[in-house]
């Protein structure tokens, strides 16, 4: 263990652990209260942690502004509908499988803590959202404090032995101080682009959502995300033309596997735009336009139209908005089919949420990150803020770490990084290890595909949350759903070693998706070819040694994972069970086979037999099975089936042979006497 | 011996049809005869007195392979009896129709002219007599596999089989023997089993064949030598250079310009074929001609040439070119797409008419989807059928728990159904379920965990199959023993019944221990043991409850225990506390006093107590005597005969006179346990007659040890024997491998066919050539221009 970790963990337990929480008293003015573990923000993610904090008995307090869990959810989405599926019937009994496909229930012990208790709607209301995170905290019995806003964050890193803690200061200046923050404010403060006009805009968290207020008006719509499509979808009915305009094309979460791309749910302006029933879709800089007012001529509108321009086309006076705006400004003038020409009713703004930086102050702030247009905060692959040790982002706003890549910004997805970052705070600060089932080298091939059939963690999370196994030769430690970005970290952030023989990751993965995704050759179904599977297929890689940071860094484009030493793909599967004898499973086991360099296969306890009277070595299997006397004697049929096929030596077998049932001559006789004395010294 | 006769042959080879007819049979005199038995040399000479049209036709035979035999040093002469009469041989009333192989003045053999009725069956049948200690004849795979273990990391061997002695084919096995002789195990079949094992599916209908069994560079006696199997007809020049083929290496590299290189293969008389290798894949070219070539093998010359800056022919435009080996072919360029593409040229060209082999290739090349583990490939062969689950409770997370807490004994089996070791205990354990289907009290159930996974992990199973036992208010056991019907059924059957029963008084203990009392079912014949306590002996009295619990199943157990017992004890003189174990029911029960301290103590006892001293082997029991790590004095025997009888008595003897501690002494019933058939064979690479008593130091030095068979099988001679083993006196039969078991079928590379078919999509970047887009790892989405980053992206918040 690393000692500075060692460190941080004494430095917790001794700040914190004599102060007791009694969240039902209000707190004074001025006082402090400490917590080994500070959650910010009761929304998902927040409860997630909470639960996983609480399930092992951690000194923590999820700190709420609002008076109920899960707030955005009572405004957000604006039209009410969850597009996060809610997929009730999987015909299946499994419930780490059925996981798969509920897109909206938090991890927990308890069988029915899931969110179709609340709403079977397959798209749910929103509403049902905060009513099961209400269940959710009542159940599990979470300790929230709902009321207290926090206002700023600041680091205390008083140096010397003590390590970095967090002081927080609420609406009423009371301050909480963290050992450990954990930060699930989640993504609400609205995204704004700066151009001329932007002030004509309304935005999407404050528009009508009744349609009848858009009758027969032409509506500009900026953004091509799920919220833009959803405005245009509820007021298509009666706007007379709704646009939409970004910079990218529309971008299909059909086509892309990204769920945070245009869902089919809120497509239908597609369809309109296609079949020319007066919408469209339209691209350009957001920076290069500007929004102008121009009077409507000689009929007096009660507001002037607007229109659509670009600020190069306006004169100084526009651009401050002092004065009128000539014929001259507007594209039309120059280019006379120019497709936005003709003025809008209204232009809404719908592009988006960023994290709220504003509350941290610059010794707590985590940097912003380098994807997403710096809307996010910069993380490291185990989601702790780059330079803010002891503080961590989870949720929507940890995103950054897989934007556009996996499901880390959404429910379903950050359900499962949220516990793996908890299994790392269990290592850090409790030295903890992450808990490891280990497995007989012989069971390993059935283990993955059990994992591979069911796990939930890294089918959702694909491409980020991953398998480790750790190879000791005849047996293995097997991780589920660590961060594989933080591979380099892992012995560091799990407490295992990396045995001599190497390791395994078993990562769920979306393929090259060169192809046409509903055109034909879309899907692959030859094993030998699983390499080019489109859909989500297990891969696994194999290395002998852990991959360091620069490995990690110049993997392969494309790839979540460096170059391995052997990699094995597992053929996409129609029904996503991979099962079969022939394409997955022994695929499979020829890949473990050559990893762990020994034969792999499964023996009669006839084999085993054999193979131990003949050889000093025999094959895996029998040493860990029939020689611990746990031999598959299979029956006639099988055992002749195998003869059959040549994979046993054929002979009579013995089950017709009648048994000799006389007493043997070479045991002792009758007429020896008690053979009596035989002291074993015990 | 033979190198001489190489030069002659290879040189002879291409003119041997067309050669010049000059007679080569002498007409012996008397005197000559003898000058020539004298001279030492062999000699093939026909003696007969009048010419009938029949032996004319043979004399011209004669006369031909006079010519034949002379490369191999063998005159051949006919003597008139009418004109010198030679004594002995121009006697008999047969002088017609015999003629006869001398070696010097000593007659190897005689032959019937009816049997040497050609040119080719002369020349075969003599060739085969003077190589009789060269070439081994076999009929059945034991021999051949035996042939083959010896040949292991010495000697390659090449098989042939024809389907009579005498025929062309014959000849021309038998003269590549005299040439290649001392190079190569030569080895002859005429029919029968062994063709089986080599994979010829209808041995009758196959002419001739030959099989070359590479043997000689396998170094694990476990590895089967690989095969060659000659796909040309059998005929002297053919067989001539198959075995130079086999000779010359797998595969050649250069980089000259295909038309000019100058490779050992053009001089077989093969054809030859170039592959052209790029630079940067030499590696993986390398493999696939390598792949290739194992798969030409004897049939063709491959060359791997390696394409330079240089040449810029048409090595660029193609990646393969070949020359046939007919006289004045030319180089043909050729773009293949696949190596089966290759395969198929040549056997197209070379084999015109259908080959029985092709099937078998592509068998070869599918290997990749043939199932060959054995408990998978037998499951699947089962897959058409639904198995009946009726007899076995399926549980449910619903049901799992009141079926478990219900009165008497669950069995639970814990199995996935993509698991084949899974399926194929659920098949004995259905078969289980069916037999106890009447007992009361005994309910078999199953969970699937691909379903009920949650009941699963509750229940702590992390490997499949398992199967525990649930006891009302107790905790789960896992049953430790064989998984198969037998096994689970017996296992069921005795931890069912009172454990352990109480016994009241001497009589009852008496008869428990011939197994009156408290059997349910006598069929199993269990050991059965007794506790024998005296009063006042209550903790110990709990110690063995707690053991008996853990080993309800291994055995039957009983109880006795107070006064009675105690005056019990005195009258059979044990001293209490003590353990009576009865094997046999009739037969007398040993006493072991024991000594409690713990429970785990007295587990270990009784385990120890429950092993046999002289035990049959058998499947179910191997892994519980192999645990001793002693060496095995092992005695293989048949179904009844007195021998066997008498053999078990002789080690019995030995045994009770305690002359064989450092060793296990054991046997194996051929008829029940016919796995021991291969084992014997293994060990001495043949099967002996039986009872045959082998030492297999199978922990200690590895080697085996078999009692010679002429010796008889008696107390002395086994210690005899053992003691000379001991000091190195006896010469070992066969050793146990200590090979570790290597994956038996490569994997399939994915690496390299990316590699291949993408170059570059695998490799690591190299950060020299690093663009501008890429900031930061997490932002390598293809599909996100990092240039024109928009704003405009939503969660779905």
């Amino acid at each position: 263990m690393d000692p500075a970790v060692v460190l941080v963990a004494i430095t917790l337990t001794a700040l914190f652990t004599p102060i007791s929480c009694s969240p039902e008293h209000p707190q004074a003015p001025n006082s402090t209260r400490r917590h080994d573990y500070c959650v910010l923000g009761a929304g998902p993610a927040g409860l997630q942690m909470g639960h996983f904090l609480a399930k092992s008995h951690r000194d923590y307090v999820i700190l709420e502004r609002n008076s109920g869990p899960g707030s955005f959810f009572n405004f957000y989405p604006r039209h009410r509908k969850l597009i996060s599926i809610n997929k009730i019937y999987t015909g299946r009994q499994n419930r780490e499988f059925s996981l798969r496909h509920d897109w909206n229930s938090l991890l927990s012990d308890r069988p029915d803590l899931l969110f179709k208790r609340i709403s079977r709607d397959f798209y749910p209301d929103a509403d049902a959202y905060p009513r099961y995170l209400a269940m959710y905290v009542k159940e599990l019995d979470l300790k929230v404090r709902y009321g207290v806003d926090i206002g700023s964050v600041r680091a205390s890193d008083p140096g010397g032995s003590s390590g970095r803690s967090y002081v927080l200061t609420d609406q009423y200046g009371s301050q909480y101080s963290c050992g450990v923050l954990l930060v699930s404010t989640g993504l609400w403060v609205p995204q704004q682009v700066p151009f001329v006009g932007s002030d004509l805009v309304e935005g999407y968290e404050s528009i009508s959502v009744d349609p009848e207020e858009y009758r027969n008006q032409a509506v500009l719509i900026l953004g091509k995300g799920n919220s833009a499509f959803e405005t245009a979808q509820s007021i298509m009915g009666r706007a007379s033309r709704v646009h939409l305009y970004s910079p990218n094309p529309v971008r299909l979460a059909w086509q892309t596997h990204y769920v945070g791309d245009l869902r089919a749910v809120n497509n239908e302006v597609l369809d309109t735009y296609q079949l020319k029933s007066l919408d469209g879709l339209v691209e350009g800089r957001l920076e290069d336009i500007a929004i102008v007012r121009r009077e409507g001529g000689r009929r007096k509108a009660k507001r002037g139209q607007l229109y659509l321009t670009l600020t190069e086309l306006l004169n100084e006076g526009a651009r401050n908005g002092s004065s009128n705006v000539s014929a001259q400004s507007l594209p039309g003038f120059h280019s006379d089919n120019f497709s936005l020409r003709q003025p809008y009713n209204r232009v809404i703004r719908c592009l988006g949420f960023h994290f709220n930086f504003s509350i941290f102050d610059s010794s707590a702030c985590p940097p912003r990150g380098g994807g997403a247009r710096g809307r996010l905060p910069g993380l490291t692959a185990w989601y702790e803020g780059r330079g803010t040790p002891n503080l961590f982002v989870l949720g929507a706003a940890a995103h950054s770490r897989d934007y556009r890549r996996s499901a880390g910004g959404f429910i379903h997805g950050f359900r499962y990084t949220v516990r793996a970052v908890h299994k790392v705070l269990e290592q850090r600060y409790h030295s903890s290890a992450w808990p490891a089932t280990r497995l007989p080298t012989s069971q390993l091939l059935s283990w993955i595909l059990k994992r591979v059939n069911e796990a939930s963690g890294p089918y959702q999370m694909f491409s980020v949350l991953g398998d480790i196994i750790l190879l000791h030769g005849s047996h293995c430690d097997y991780l589920e759903e660590f961060p594989i970005q933080a591979l380099p970290q892992l012995v560091a952030l799990s407490g295992h070693k990396v045995p001599k023989r190497g390791l395994l990751i078993l990562v769920m993965q979306y393929g090259l998706n060169l192809n046409n995704t509903l055109g034909p050759g879309r899907a692959e179904s030859e094993w030998t070819r699983a390499w080019k599977s489109n859909f989500l297929h297990p891969v696994l890689y194999y290395y002998d040694a852990l991959p360091t940071d620069w490995d990690m860094h110049n993997r392969p484009t494309g790839w979540p994972l460096p170059r391995p030493k052997a990699v094995h793909h597992m053929v996409e599967d129609f029904l996503t069970e991979w099962d079969q004898p022939i394409s997955h499973s022994q695929p499979l086991r020829r890949f473990l086979e050559h990893c762990f360099h020994t034969d792999l296969r499964a023996f009669f306890a006839e084999s085993c037999f054999r193979f131990s009277l003949t050889s000093r070595n025999p094959p895996l299997f029998c040493r860990q099975g029939y020689l611990k006397r746990q031999g598959i004697v299979g029956n006639g049929k099988l055992r002749q089936h195998a003869r059959d096929a040549g994979l046993m030596p054929g002979h009579q077998d013995s089950d017709d042979l009648i048994e000799d049932t006389t007493v043997p001559e070479y045991l002792p006789h009758p007429g020896a006497a008690v053979a009596s004395g035989v002291h074993y010294d015990l | 011996m033979f190198g001489f006769i190489l030069g002659i042959v290879l040189y002879l080879l291409p003119q041997r049809f067309t050669a010049a007819n000059v007679p080569k049979l002498q007409e012996c005199t008397q005197e000559s005869f003898s000058a020539k038995l004298q001279a030492g040399r062999m000699s093939f000479i026909y003696f007969g007195r009048q010419v009938s049209p029949a032996i004319a036709l043979f004399l011209e035979e004669l006369e031909r392979s006079a010519e034949a035999l002379e490369d191999y040093g063998i005159s051949v002469a006919k003597v008139n009896c009418s004109k010198a009469d030679v004594e002995k041989y121009c006697a008999s009333e047969k002088v017609l129709k015999k003629s006869y192989l001398f070696r010097g003045s000593e007659v190897l053999r005689s032959f019937d002219i009816d049997t040497v009725f050609d040119v080719n069956a002369i020349v075969s049948h003599v060739l085969f007599t003077v190589l009789f200690n060269e070439v081994r004849s076999v009929q059945i795979p034991a021999e051949l596999l035996s042939i083959e273990r010896l040949a292991k990391g010495k000697v390659d061997v090449v098989f042939g089989h024809v389907q009579a002695l005498g025929l062309p084919e014959h000849r021309a096995l038998m003269e590549a023997a005299f040439v290649y002789g001392t190079k190569y195990q030569f080895v002859l079949t005429t029919g029968g089993p062994v063709l089986k094992h080599l994979g010829v599916e209808d041995p009758s209908s196959l002419q001739a064949g030959l099989w070359f069994l590479h043997c000689k560079d396998v170094s694990r006696v476990s590895d089967r030598c690989t095969h060659t199997v000659m796909r040309k007809p059998l005929t002297t020049l053919n067989l001539h250079t198959f075995l130079q083929m086999m000779d010359v290496p797998l595969l050649t590299e250069d980089a000259a310009d295909p038309a000019e290189v100058d490779v050992v293969y053009s001089h077989l008389h093969v054809p030859v074929l170039f592959l052209f290798a790029q630079p940067h894949t030499l590696a993986l070219d390398r493999t696939t001609a390598e792949s290739l070539a194992w798969r030409l093998r004897g049939e063709v010359g491959v060359v791997l040439i390696h394409r330079g800056g240089t040449d810029a022919t048409a090595t660029q435009k193609y990646n393969a070119a070949y020359k046939l080996p007919e006289e004045g072919a030319t180089l043909k360029y050729i773009t293949f797409n696949s190596v089966e593409d290759a395969v198929k040229l040549f056997r197209e060209k070379t084999l015109p008419e259908g080959n029985r082999d092709d099937d078998e290739d592509e068998d070869e090349w599918a290997v990749l989807d043939v199932l060959d583990d054995e408990v998978a490939e037998s499951v699947y062969r089962d897959r058409g059928l639904t198995l009946d689950l009726e007899p076995v409770a399926e549980l449910t997370g619903d049901t799992f728990n009141g079926a478990v807490a219900r009165r008497g004994l669950t069995a639970v089996l814990f199995y996935v159904k993509w698991d084949a070791v899974s399926m194929a205990v659920l098949q004995s354990f259905i078969e289980v379920a069916e037999a106890l289907k009447d007992v009361l009290d005994v309910v078999l159930a199953s969970v699937d965990c691909g379903e009920w996974t949650d009941v699963c992990s509750s229940q702590q199973i992390s490997s499949y199959p398992k199967v525990l036992m649930y006891r009302p208010g107790e905790l789960a056991q896992p049953y430790r023993g064989m998984l198969g019907t037998d096994s689970l059924h017996r296992f069921i059957l005795l931890s069912h019944t009172g454990n352990p029963v109480l016994l009241s008084c001497p009589s009852e203990a008496h008869t428990f221990l011939q197994g009156g009392v408290g059997e349910r079912c006598p069929e199993l014949r269990p050991v059965r043991v007794l506790g024998l306590f005296g009063a006042g002996q209550d903790p110990g009295i709990s110690v063995f409850k707690d053991a008996v619990r853990a080993l309800r199943g291994e055995a039957h157990f009983g109880l006795f225990a107070g006064g009675q017992a105690e005056k019990w004890a005195e009258e059979l003189s044990v001293q209490l506390p003590a353990l009576l174990v009865s094997r046999w029911p009739g037969v007398r029960s040993q006493a072991h006093a024991i000594r409690l301290s713990s429970v785990q103590e007295l587990l270990t006892l009784i385990r120890r107590l429950l092993l046999e001293p002289f035990p049959e082997l058998t499947v179910d029991n191997l892994p519980w005597y192999l645990e001793q790590k002693k060496p095995l004095l092992l005695l293989f025997a048949h179904d009844g005969g007195a021998e066997k009888a008498d053999a078990l008595l002789e080690i019995r003897g030995l045994l009770e006179k305690g002359q064989l501690d450092a060793y296990l002494p054991c046997w194996i019933h051929m008829g029940r346990t016919p796995a021991g058939r291969s084992v014997l064979e293994t060990y001495l690479g043949f099967l002996p007659q039986l009872p045959a008593l082998v030492l297999s130091q199978l922990s200690t030095g590895g080697e085996v040890f078999h009692f010679p068979t002429e010796r008889p099988l008696l107390e002395g001679t086994v210690l005899q024997w053992l003691h000379s083993v001991e000091s190195g006196m006896e010469k070992s039969t066969g050793v146990v491998t200590d090979g570790t078991w290597t994956p038996a079928v490569p994997f399939y590379d994915f690496l390299s066919i990316m590699d291949e078919e993408m170059p570059g999509y695998a490799s690591q970047r190299d950060p020299k050539t690093k663009t501008t887009s890429t900031k930061g790892p997490e932002e390598q989405d293809p599909g996100s221009p990092v240039n024109s980053p928009s704003p405009h992206r939503h969660s779905e918040l």
